[in-house]
């Protein structure tokens, strides 16, 4: 060094620092006793400044090399000398005896000895932990300059890896070849054994020997999933786990219900889940979870769902919670919990046919045999009319069935399934299966009854809400039902004659239902319904203003008949269902012979008519109306002896009208015969018998007298004006025989459902030409595909329907096929 | 990032300046016209690391601008003095995008390296230098470990355990009221204050950034106005003055910055007041024997809770140790050291008689020293150090007095200015006890004043020509960065040897130093290369090469590109780091050389006379660079 005589001058660094060697060995004799201290646990009357100052020194000196080695030397000894020695005291014979055998020691004091030997474990390795950290502080220079620069793992580190070869890998005793980390797992285990048998066990002094495990690894790279917890511990954990559960869900298959047996598994699954959290690690959780549930739950659950207490016994007796827990289990292996819904789906379907075939039995109880496979036409006519009563019972039976089944079914659904949408669809799509069950046709006609009936008398005097729940419920059947396009046909009809007769107990509910129906079904279903309600108004406007014209006309004719019309448009009412029983064809139906006064009327109404709309023809349909009739009864003699006339108001249909009006020019005691009236009238043959069946044989509106006095009208029958007739009110009204909305008989249903095909070939030829007018050319596959689709929301068409019509369309030179195409093809042809 | 467009460059400036003009803003650039600032800049444009370095210890402001607008930064950034900038920039330098003078410093960077160098130091990334120091003191409201807390404040739901050092730097109150009864451990509260106005006072007073609306979080208005007034109350009751004033909400977030900052250095400037005044005052010298007796009680006036001592130089009183180094500059350096410190040291006179040897004893705050990552590990192992006594610990530090009080000093104050002389051994120190910023402080002194009188600038010393004297032993210097791993002090030596080369080739310091670095490399093979000689290399073209543009050499070599030797010689020379054919340099002629170079005779390579300086400037670096190859080859290394 060259003088200064400068101000500043760089000194040299202090001798002690630098310059001079350091004495290694006697450096290193300090730092050991002292690192002896530490570990007696005398580190509080040394100083760190001075061992960190050795340390320091040496690795400036670049002997961090020989420093770091004669610590991991020194601790090396010190853990196999005396650390390994405690621990291999703790060992007492009966731990290690029954880690070969399980014998004779008592659970007691396999627990007591157990405990002991962790207790000593987790006591070494805590104090391992403190004095290696205190170590690490006072090397603190040496991990950081010595250790970085050679790419050595900090003394620390170091440290916990000795622990892990000189203690836990080294073996129980000289003679012994087992090591201690696998005693420990044992022990640990049984441990965890002894918990799951109901014992009580210290969960704090295991989580601290698992966090041991977890704090070392197996390998030197200290990876992730090499630590020992990992590698040697979770794996033995969850192996003897799975074990144990496959032999406790054998035991309990065998031994108890399965409602309990959901009950023990769940338990499990939580005892689990809360053993990772206060005894072992939180990631373990999901590993045991899988294998408790595969061992519980995944192998068993098919068994399970299908014991004798299984899911079909828990429907039947309502087991809600039950079936919650089986539930919950499944869902916990399978997402899509196909056990349980198969077997829901079954029951539904069970139960489903179940009430369909009451239904078909009690409609068919009379009669001796099947309805669907005989026609009744030759039954006799009064078995046949009690065979349709009792149908139409059933058929209202049968929709309460059904809803009191999908009501059981949503409770379940509610309280035990959690309202899971999955099984939701899948009990949706049974009830549509067995709904529209090709065993059972019935379905749109009941549910169209249903609600007829409820119109008629079933809402009388309930409360908006309750009525608005009725309709919801029949919404909900709608719903299920295919065949819209039949439904609609069904209801139609009843409709029709609900608003034709005035059976309805309310109109607002009538629109109120098509209102749903709307909201559910879509505008295009109910626009036919809503043009009916507007005949409907259109003819009471009609009607008033026909009485104003005809009182305009100024002679007021004292034997004026009031007139009441309805005006159907054809096209929207079912026709077929105002002509009559069907039996008549439309074109050729016989015009009704009205009498004089009543023909006047009809002509006067057909000229008001023609002059609001001209070109309009009007058909007339006696066969629907009624008509008020004053009739006058002779005098007869009175209780207390005087001689009375009687009046009566007769409400009567217009075919018994014309009937009655006939005894009008008749003296007293003529009579005129079956035949004769039906001449007279020219009313069908089939009418004009249930109309006199209702003015001659029902006893409360018996106004003629037939001869002879039987229940069936013959066609040589005579029939007089019954002069002595009594009734007791002023007002009486002549029902007509079978009026009322009721099953259709098989021959009727045929006849419906032909006409309902017939239908559906307008609709399916439509919707082709719809498509091919858009795509010009098509396959057939598509072309089926997309006509099926299009028609869903109505009904789905049957592939051979669709065929044929396609067919029909060739014919008609609507389409026509592409020659040469590789696959069937159709072209538009405009 | 987005830059302005210039309008909006332009109304940000107009507003700028208004807000300046009208006082409300602090110019970031004030003018400073004064003789100081113009050498200053004069220094950044030539790149004259030393001066620059002296100037900023001396207190000049970074910051400031010159008459024509230049600030010191844009200078050096203009020049392209890349060292400079970066010591412009550790010593706070703004270089902020999006203002005036910060785009106007980016867009005058004379290369990328530079221009991404200002870039990394944009405000947004980097912090105000004293953060650190504040963030510390801010923790320390919540450290649970260890315990350094000595005064309990109880509120009434809530109790603050503080430190009466800072409370008495910070407030007069606590000042006045603490001397009056030092061992007090408890203060209650005022009943009418609510502990949150407290809670937002004392955070004030541990340095950390309060605002209204932290402050105020959750509270309903009634509690808010109770919160307010407790605060405003508080603020005169510590006669904190500035308290409320303070967390005012601030909108603008430049004028925040400004008053944080400001905030900053007036409470910087608080501690060093008091640590000055108590922590300095009240060290103890005492003979080295009989430190185990001084006894200092819990309960002392300056609140410390810890000794730390140091012990004087052992030269003068362990002899064998004493070797080559002559006793003579320890015994001449040492005395002006001491004589900084004002201290009644002076007892020991440069006669050297063998006096009993002394200790100096600081009083300290464990609190202060955790920021050093030694002390912190120290006071929360279980180690004696940490333990309760009835006195005070003393634990000894292994560093000069002098020495130590430059590190406490950096602890309590952020302050690190100290001369070259304890430079070393600080670093040596800072690096035991895992101060990193004193350690790069001190590597930055060593580095920009360690060249001695003789500037960097090499068109000053155009010949590698050395002082008569020099200070500082440069092998100490790259060994010391060696054991510190400090990366900036190797280069520093390269390139000081570079510079100098032609008095250290010969010499058998150099070779060993070599040999060293060579060794440093380990499992060492043929082909590596040797550290400290490649960067010689580097800098030792660097010196020539830059002499030689700067006098527009290859024009001239354009002119005179004949068969003359010279331009031979320089064509060698023209292309970097190419191997130079050593045979020409063989061993006999290098000596010749040598001898010729010692005469200081201006020759060419042939012997012959050389015409100008260029030529034989060419020439010497031939005859260095043969030097190097020679030495390595002697030392049967490769590189």
């Amino acid at each position: 060094m060259i003088a200064g005589r400068g101000r500043q001058r760089i000194r040299p660094p202090r001798r002690g620092l630098h310059g001079d060697e350091v004495d290694f060995e006697n450096t290193w004799v300090t730092i050991e006793a002292a690192f002896r201290e530490i570990h007696t646990k005398n580190a509080s009357r040394l100083s760190y400044e001075e061992l960190y100052r050795h340390a320091y020194r040496i690795v400036l000196k670049k002997k961090g090399e020989q420093l770091y080695k004669n610590v991991h030397d020194f601790e090396k000894g010190w853990l196999s000398r005396e650390v390994r020695g405690d621990i291999q005291q703790l060992l007492s014979p009966n731990l290690l005896a029954h880690a070969q055998s399980v014998a004779s020691t008592t659970a007691n004091e396999r627990r007591v000895s157990g405990e002991k030997f962790l207790k000593g474990l987790k006591q070494a390795w805590g104090d391992h932990q403190v004095c290696m950290s205190m170590l690490a502080d006072v090397l603190m220079y040496m991990d950081r300059v010595y250790c970085q620069d050679h790419r050595r793992p900090s003394i620390y580190t170091t440290a916990m890896v000795l622990f892990r070869d000189e203690i836990l890998k080294s073996p129980l005793s000289a003679t012994e070849e087992r090591i201690i980390l696998g005693l420990l797992n044992h022990v640990i285990l049984e441990q965890i054994q002894m918990e799951r048998d109901g014992d009580v066990i210290d969960k704090h002094l295991i989580k601290s020997c698992v966090h041991m495990l977890d704090g070392l690894h197996a390998d030197d790279l200290e990876s992730e999933d090499q630590r020992l917890y990992h590698v040697s511990f979770e794996k033995e954990y969850l192996d003897t786990s799975r074990d144990f559960y496959r032999a406790e869900s054998e035991l309990m298959l065998r031994e108890s219900d399965a409602g309990a047996y959901c009950k023990r598994a769940k338990k499990r699954i939580h005892e689990e889940e809360d053993r990772c959290r206060a005894t072992l690690m939180e990631s373990t959780s999901s590993k045991i979870r899988e294998v408790v549930e595969a061992e519980l739950i995944q192998g068993r659950i098919r068994e399970l769902v299908e014991m004798d207490s299984g899911v079909h016994f828990m429907i039947d007796n309502d087991r809600l919670e039950e079936l919650n827990l089986i539930y919950d289990l499944n869902a916990r292996v399978d997402e899509r919990k196909s056990e349980v819904t198969r077997s829901i789906q079954k029951r539904i379907m069970e139960l489903g046919t179940e009430i369909n075939n009451e239904a078909l039995a009690a409609s068919q109880a009379p009669a001796p045999a099947p309805p669907l496979n005989t026609d009744g036409g030759d039954k006799s006519k009064q078995a046949q009319e009690k065979n349709v009563n009792l149908q139409t019972v059933a058929a209202i039976k049968w929709v309460e069935d059904v809803l009191g089944l999908k009501d059981k079914f949503d409770r379940i659904w509610r309280q035990s399934f959690e309202s899971d949408s999955l099984l939701d669809t899948a009990m949706f799509n049974s009830f549509r299966d067995f709904i529209n069950s090709t065993a059972f046709p019935r379905s749109s006609e009941n549910i169209s009854l249903f609600i007829d009936e409820n119109m008629k008398k079933g809402i009388k005097g309930k409360t908006e809400m309750e009525i608005d729940q009725v309709l919801d419920k029949a919404i909900t059947l709608i719903k299920y039902v295919q065949d819209k396009d039949l439904f609609e046909r069904y209801y139609k009809k009843h409709l029709c004659r609900r608003l034709i007769m005035n059976k309805s107990v309310s109109n607002e509910v009538e629109k109120q239902m098509i209102e749903k129906m709307k909201q559910e079904l879509g505008p295009s279903f109910t626009s036919k319904l809503d043009a009916m309600f507007k005949d409907m108004s259109i003819s009471a406007d009609l009607t008033s203003g026909y009485k104003r014209h005809v009182e305009g006309l100024g002679d007021r004719d004292p034997k004026r008949i009031d007139l009441s019309i309805s005006v159907l448009t054809k096209m929207t009412w079912p026709m077929e269902s105002i002509n009559g029983s069907g039996e008549s064809q439309e074109g050729n139906r016989p015009k009704c012979n009205f009498p004089p006064a009543v023909e006047k009327v009809r002509r006067g109404f057909e000229q008001y008519y023609a002059e609001k709309h001209s070109g309009r023809e009007l058909t007339w349909l006696p066969n629907m109306g009624t008509a008020d009739i004053k009739a006058v009864f002779p005098k007869v003699p009175q209780k207390d002896g005087t001689f009375k006339e009687r009046r009566h108001e007769l409400n009567v249909s217009t075919y018994a009208m014309v009937v009655l009006l006939l005894f009008n020019e008749l003296p007293a005691d003529e009579c005129l015969t079956f035949e004769e009236i039906q001449a007279q009238t020219n009313i069908p043959k089939n009418d004009l018998v249930r109309n006199l069946q209702s003015l001659a044989v029902a006893p409360r509106t018996r106004v003629l007298l037939k001869e002879p006095m039987s229940k069936e009208v013959k066609p040589t029958d005579k029939f007089y004006f019954n002069e002595g007739f009594k009734g007791n009110f002023v007002k009486i009204k002549v029902g007509v025989v079978s009026s009322g909305n009721k099953v259709e008989s098989d021959q009727q249903r045929k006849e419906t459902e032909k006409k309902n095909d017939d239908e559906r070939n307008f609709v399916i030829e439509a919707a082709v030409v719809r498509i091919m007018k858009q795509r010009k050319e098509l396959p057939h596959q598509k072309l089926v595909l997309e006509t099926i689709s299009q028609l869903a929301s109505q009904f789905k068409p049957e592939v051979t329907m669709i065929k044929k019509r396609i067919e029909s369309l060739i014919e008609r030179e609507y389409l026509e096929r592409i020659e040469g195409a590789a696959v069937d093809s159709y072209r538009y042809l405009a | 990032m987005d830059t302005k467009k210039k309008f909006e460059l332009e109304r940000a400036l107009a507003t700028e300046s208004q807000a300046v003009s009208a006082g409300k803003l602090k110019d970031d650039n004030p003018l400073d016209t004064t003789e100081t600032f113009r050498q200053f800049c004069e220094a950044c444009r030539r790149g004259d690391l030393k001066v620059c370095q002296e100037m900023i210890q001396a207190g000049v402001n970074v910051n400031a601008r010159d008459r024509h607008d230049y600030t010191p930064l844009i200078l050096a950034s203009l020049c392209g003095h890349y060292e400079v900038i970066q010591l412009l920039l550790e010593n706070g330098a703004l270089c902020e995008r999006d203002t005036f003078q910060g785009e106007r410093c980016l867009y005058n960077a004379l290369n990328d390296r530079i221009r991404n160098l200002l870039l990394s130091y944009d405000y947004a990334k980097s912090s105000n230098p004293l953060q650190p120091l504040a963030a510390h003191i801010t923790s320390l409201l919540t450290r649970p470990e260890p315990a350094t807390a000595d005064l309990a404040i109880e509120a009434y739901d809530q109790s603050f355990h503080v430190h009466k050092f800072l409370l008495a730097a910070r407030s007069p109150y606590f000042a006045k009221k603490l001397r009056a009864a030092p061992s007090t451990s408890t203060w209650a509260l005022p009943q009418n204050i609510p502990s949150r106005s407290l809670g937002t006072a004392l955070q004030y007073l541990y340095f950390s950034e309060v605002s209204m609306r932290r402050a105020m979080h959750g509270l309903n208005d009634e509690e808010e106005t109770l919160v307010v007034k407790g605060i405003d109350k508080i603020g005169r009751q510590l006669e904190m003055d500035r308290l409320f004033d303070h967390i005012t909400e601030v909108a603008d977030r430049r004028l925040l910055r400004q008053k944080r900052a400001e905030e900053l250095i007036r409470g910087r400037d608080q501690l060093e007041t008091w640590f000055n005044e108590n922590v300095l005052q009240n060290k103890v010298q005492v003979e080295t024997a009989n430190v185990d007796n001084l006894k200092w009680n819990r309960d002392n006036s300056i609140y410390a809770d810890i000794l730390l001592r140091a012990d004087d130089a052992e030269e003068d009183y362990e002899s064998d140790e004493t070797d080559a180094a002559s006793p003579a500059p320890s015994g001449s350096s040492t005395p002006p050291a001491r004589s900084i410190l004002g201290l009644p040291v002076k007892s020991r006179s440069p006669s050297r008689s063998r006096k009993p040897r002394k200790s100096t004893i600081y009083p300290a705050h464990k609190a202060m020293l955790l920021r050093s990552e030694y002390f912190s590990t120290m006071l929360n192992s279980p180690f004696r150090e940490a333990q309760q006594t009835p006195y005070l610990q003393i634990v000894t530090l292994d560093c000069s007095p002098r020495v130590l009080e430059t590190v406490l000093t950096f602890l309590y104050t952020e302050r690190s200015d100290f001369g070259l002389d304890v430079a070393i051994d600080v670093l040596f120190t800072a690096d035991q006890l895992f101060i990193e910023k004193l350690k790069q402080r001190a590597a930055l002194i060593i580095s920009t004043l360690g060249n001695g009188n003789s500037s960097t600038v090499e068109s000053e010393n155009p010949r590698g020509e050395t002082d008569a004297e020099e200070v500082i032993d440069i092998y100490e210097v790259i060994r010391a960065g060696w054991d510190t791993r400090v990366q900036r002090l190797e280069e520093f030596g390269a390139r000081y040897i570079a510079y100098r080369l032609e008095s250290y080739i010969d010499t058998l310091e150099f070779a060993e130093i070599v040999q060293e670095s060579a060794r440093r490399v380990k499992g060492r093979q043929e082909t590596d290369t040797i550290e400290l000689v490649d960067d010689i290399r580097y800098y030792l073209s660097d010196r020539f090469r830059l002499r030689f543009e700067d006098s527009g050499l290859e024009e001239m070599m354009e002119q005179r590109g004949d068969a003359d030797s010279t331009a031979e010689a320089m064509e060698g020379l023209g292309v970097q780091n190419e191997d130079i054919d050593v045979e020409k340099n063989d061993r006999p002629l290098g000596k010749e050389i040598e001898e010729q170079f010692a005469v200081g005779a201006i020759r060419t390579l042939d012997g012959e006379i050389a015409g100008d300086e260029f030529a034989q400037d060419a020439m010497n670096y031939q005859i260095l660079l043969g030097k190097i190859d020679q030495l390595l080859e002697n030392l049967n290394l490769d590189a």
